[in-house]
């Protein structure tokens, strides 16, 4: 992947279905993506509504599925597609991944969060970051600019995979962009012409996904860390 | 060498500098030499490893190592930041919000080092004063067409005023550097000058939600960064508190260069982001007591507002859509000033290309009805966007013709080396022979015209370099450059060829005896060097004021001592025969001369001239926020006519400006006497005039000032 390339990332609930669903379309379709949960954590479905399977972030998801076939409700867990759903995680990456703990991945141009709630709690943690950063780590630390998007998906499996289309159609707009300012300097020879700027046209590309998908309301906000 | 072969050997260099920490000192300011290069691609790639630089760890680079490298970078940077290409600009201000913050606390521990701290504030001013403007690209006339635009660099901009905002004030935490933690007695860093600034910076950042129209990128972008001023600087949440409590999506205006749609998603991101700000400073428990239920208020609205959304698609047309007010046009549909197709249609088209009135015949209409409507929609139109449309028009017309001009082709002339003439010339060499430089040629009028031009399009090339060199001028051991080194530049700064031509055109050129035709001529020549300002002056009226005061005060003084001095001279010749005729009945010649020269009124026709033709010229072009700049003008005029104050009648006659020109006449009538029979002149005509509510105005003005 080269230097410039979009870095991206998904965020939902449990980094288990609609950010793990649009993680492998994107992947698939050859960017440079990764993804994060932004519950305290991994919560799935359990015998019943009010009987959850809990597991920490960072639990491989070979080990979730192992437990899951492990249990009684093996059946139930087949049926309702979560087996198939680990066993397609644990093909992309090794575990769930917690966002608030991710410093380590470094940072995102673009950031896409699956529900209102994970959009809130992203943009509140990117203030607390750039609150809370040490005084070394400040002075050495140039703040960068990354766009927010929220694309609202229903956390089940159908929806995971229409949201997931919409996500990469969105994401291949936004890199459209780009290529179309690397395009016009070849051509044009970097004259004194206006750049197509991405940022100058954010709204406009989130205007023209959100006529094509008025099933996934959006949300956006630009912000820094 | 080219620049493939440089950025080869470039590449190279830093791989050397980042494997060996020894070596990487000595590479940093070898390539901070280099940022000055004329190549664009150098110039980026300078940018970027610098920005590598000094984001490298301490096991590569020390902090002491660092911070004398930051030191070394300040003058690089400033040159880096008036580049005009984005990724350059992008990159030079990540490099100073770096820089700044070591730069900073070298001077803060390091009281006395006042070179240090100039590059600093230096550094500091250059991208302060770009932010909300069209740096890297060129601004327009039409400003919420700007204020949707180069939202990169705007974004980037707002990283390093927080920045300076957040070092230059105190902090209520010890936990980050501040101006807390500054000596109060430090002789560079004040406390109150630093905290003033930052107040005025945060002042400008909340301009941009107090904006008519949303700019999305912008506006969500500032309120993410307000997370840190309100948790950090709570001296400021008396100015940040209001203006998020009076943030209201549902009074913004739709601008005209975006859908109705995408106004509707811009009301809910902004709204959705100001929510997610102030439920952090809820629970940072930042707000301050009086303000708690207005913010609780407010949360709720949004909430609610939020909730309602949710149910429906706001894209669809809905009856609240009736609500939106758009926002007035103020430029052109089509204002590209490149032609694509190169025909008459696409030159003068100012309308949406795509607009099927543009396909329409005129050459069907008669000739007598389009000479009737030219005539209407001229006399109708504002004269100020006619200009403007005619500039957009020329710009396309200049464009598509510079290709077809051919440049002519120089002509060798080769010459035999005839090795005979070599012979003859020693044959012939008299070693007692006394030789003289032949008598300059005289130059004809036109030639000399054309040197004058010469030496105005070089003055022009050479502020447009835009290269600062800030040391003193060396004198030249003769006396003229040291007399004006003494008087006018005692340093080459970037405006400082305004002061050389406005002294060419005022002094240089001025002839005594102006009836002559040698005085004809030069006064000929004069004229091209004024126009030549003027329409320097015309091309950015918002930003040349300064530039056009400077060059009408000197213009006036000149002409002043000139006319004086003729006056005086007559008089004294007067006073000498007087004096020769009858010596008894004149006591003290100097006295008489004196007391004569005083009485008279020394006239300026030509500052009259000129200042005439920029009021003129600026007139039209005013528009009610640029009040500060047309009363600092006359302000600083030296002097007004009473023609420059009747200009004004015709801003008070403007529905649009008349508040502006109404309070132009009373800041004249209160603050520059000599200017107040002309102020009463206008505002007579005025208040006997047919316009009922200028009578009222002009009245009370009369009764006050009269």
């Amino acid at each position: 992947m080269v230097a410039d390339s979009l870095k991206v990332c998904t965020v939902c609930a449990s980094n288990n279905n609609r950010s793990m669903e649009s993680h492998k379309q994107l992947k698939d379709a050859g960017f440079d993506v990764s993804s994060f949960g932004t519950g305290s954590s991994v919560k799935l479905p359990g015998p019943s509504i009010d009987r959850p399977n809990i597991y920490e972030f960072g639990t491989p998801y070979e080990t979730i599925y192992q437990d899951l076939l492990s249990q009684e409700y093996r059946k139930m867990y087949e049926a309702n597609g979560l087996i198939s759903m680990l066993d397609r995680n644990r093909h992309v990456k090794k575990a769930p991944e917690k966002w608030h703990n991710n410093a380590n991945a470094g940072k995102f141009d673009l950031v896409i969060t699956c529900e209102e709630r994970c959009f809130d709690s992203v943009v509140e943690d990117l203030m607390n970051r750039m609150n809370n950063k040490s005084e070394d780590a400040e002075e050495k630390d140039v703040r960068k600019v990354v766009h927010i998007i929220n694309i609202d998906i229903k956390d089940d499996n159908e929806n995971a995979k229409i949201g997931g289309k919409g996500i990469v159609r969105l994401v291949k707009m936004i890199d459209e962009y780009r290529e179309k300012e690397k395009q016009r300097k070849i051509d044009e020879g970097d004259e004194d012409q206006y750049p197509v700027l991405l940022e100058d046209n954010i709204m406009k590309i989130l205007t023209e996904w959100q006529r094509e998908h008025t099933h996934l309301p959006t949300l956006y906000t630009a912000s820094y860390y | 060498m080219d620049d493939s072969t440089i950025l080869t050997q470039l590449d190279q260099a830093r791989e050397l500098a980042f494997s060996n920490r020894d070596v990487f000192p000595q590479v940093v300011k070898q390539i901070l030499n280099l940022v000055s290069n004329p190549s664009a691609a150098v110039q980026r790639w300078c940018s970027v490893f610098l920005k590598q630089a000094f984001s490298a760890a301490d096991s590569h680079v020390s902090p002491g190592v660092k911070v004398d490298l930051a030191i070394d970078a300040l003058p690089a940077l400033k040159v880096l930041a008036n580049v005009r290409d984005l990724d350059v600009f992008k990159n030079a201000i990540d490099v100073s919000i770096l820089v700044f913050k070591l730069t900073f606390r070298y001077v803060a521990e390091n009281d006395g080092s006042s070179h240090v701290w100039s590059g600093v504030n230096d550094l500091k001013n250059e991208l302060v004063a770009k932010f909300d403007t069209q740096f890297p690209f060129e601004s327009t006339f039409d400003k919420e067409h700007d204020s949707l635009r180069n939202i990169d660099a705007k974004l980037e901009l707002l990283k390093f005023v927080v920045t300076v905002v957040d070092y230059q004030s105190r902090s209520v935490s010890s936990k980050h550097y501040s101006l807390a933690r500054i000596n109060p007695n430090h002789t560079l860093i004040k406390p109150a000058l630093m905290e003033s600034e930052a107040a005025a910076l945060v002042d400008v950042m909340l301009r941009t939600l107090q904006n008519d129209i949303l700019v999305t990128p912008l506006v969500t972008a500032t309120l993410n960064h307000l997370a840190v001023l309100v948790r950090r600087k709570r001296q400021y949440m008396d100015k940040i508190v209001p203006v998020l409590e009076s943030l209201d999506t549902t009074q913004k205006l739709q601008s005209n260069y975006e859908s109705l749609e995408t106004f509707k998603l811009s009301r809910k991101y902004v709204d959705r982001t100001l929510r997610v700000l102030l439920g952090y400073m809820v629970k940072c428990q930042v707000v301050p007591p009086k303000y708690q239920a207005a913010v609780s208020r407010k949360l709720s609205v949004l909430t609610a507002r939020g909730d309602e959304i949710r149910k429906k698609n706001i894209l669809l047309p809905s009856p609240e859509d009736s609500a939106v007010r758009k926002r007035k046009l103020d430029g052109f549909e089509n204002s590209s000033k490149k032609l694509r197709t190169v025909d008459y249609k696409h030159l003068y088209c100012l309308t949406d290309p795509a607009n099927e009135l543009n396909n329409f015949d005129l050459s069907t209409v008669s000739q007598n009805i389009l000479v009737t409507m030219a005539l209407t929609a001229l006399n109708k139109v504002d004269s100020r966007k006619l200009s403007k449309a005619l500039e957009i028009i020329s710009d396309r017309y200049l464009d598509a013709v510079k290709d077809l001009v051919p440049t002519a082709a120089p002509q060798t002339i080769k010459q035999e080396d005839d090795n005979e003439d070599d012979d003859e010339a020693a044959e012939s060499y008299n070693p007692e022979t006394t030789f003289t430089l032949p008598p300059p040629k005289l130059l004809s009028f036109q030639e000399k015209k054309d040197h004058v031009a010469l030496i105005i399009r070089n003055f022009f090339a050479l502020a447009n370099t835009g290269k600062p060199a800030d040391d003193e001028l060396q004198a030249a051991p003769n006396g003229i450059s040291k007399e004006l080194t003494k008087v006018a530049i005692q340093s080459w700064r970037q405006d400082s060829w305004v002061l050389l031509l406005t002294r060419l055109a005022t002094r240089g050129l001025h002839t005594v005896d102006s009836e002559s035709t040698d005085g004809k001529e030069n006064s000929e020549l004069s004229d091209m060097v004024r126009r030549a300002l003027f329409d320097h002056f015309l091309e950015k009226i918002h930003e040349r004021v300064d530039l056009v005061i400077e060059w009408l005060n000197e213009e006036w003084y000149s002409e002043k001592v000139v006319n004086e001095q003729k006056a005086r001279d007559e008089i004294r010749e007067k006073w000498f025969k007087k004096y020769e005729e009858t010596p008894n009945e004149v006591d003290d010649v100097e006295l008489q001369i004196s007391k004569e020269v005083e009485a008279l009124d020394i006239p300026t026709p030509r500052y009259n001239e000129w200042g005439q033709k920029v009021l003129d010229a600026m007139i039209p072009f005013l528009e009610p926020t640029d009040r500060k700049i047309f009363l600092r003008l006359l302000s600083d005029l030296p002097t007004l006519t009473p023609e420059m104050v009747h200009g004004i009648k015709s801003l008070c006659q403007d529905p649009a400006r008349t508040k502006l020109g109404f309070l132009s006449l009373q800041f004249l009538m209160m603050y520059r006497p000599p200017a107040k029979p002309a102020c009463l002149d206008v505002l007579r005509e005025l208040a006997e005039g047919d316009q009922e509510d200028l009578k009222e105005e002009a009245q009370k003005l009369l009764t006050k000032y009269a």
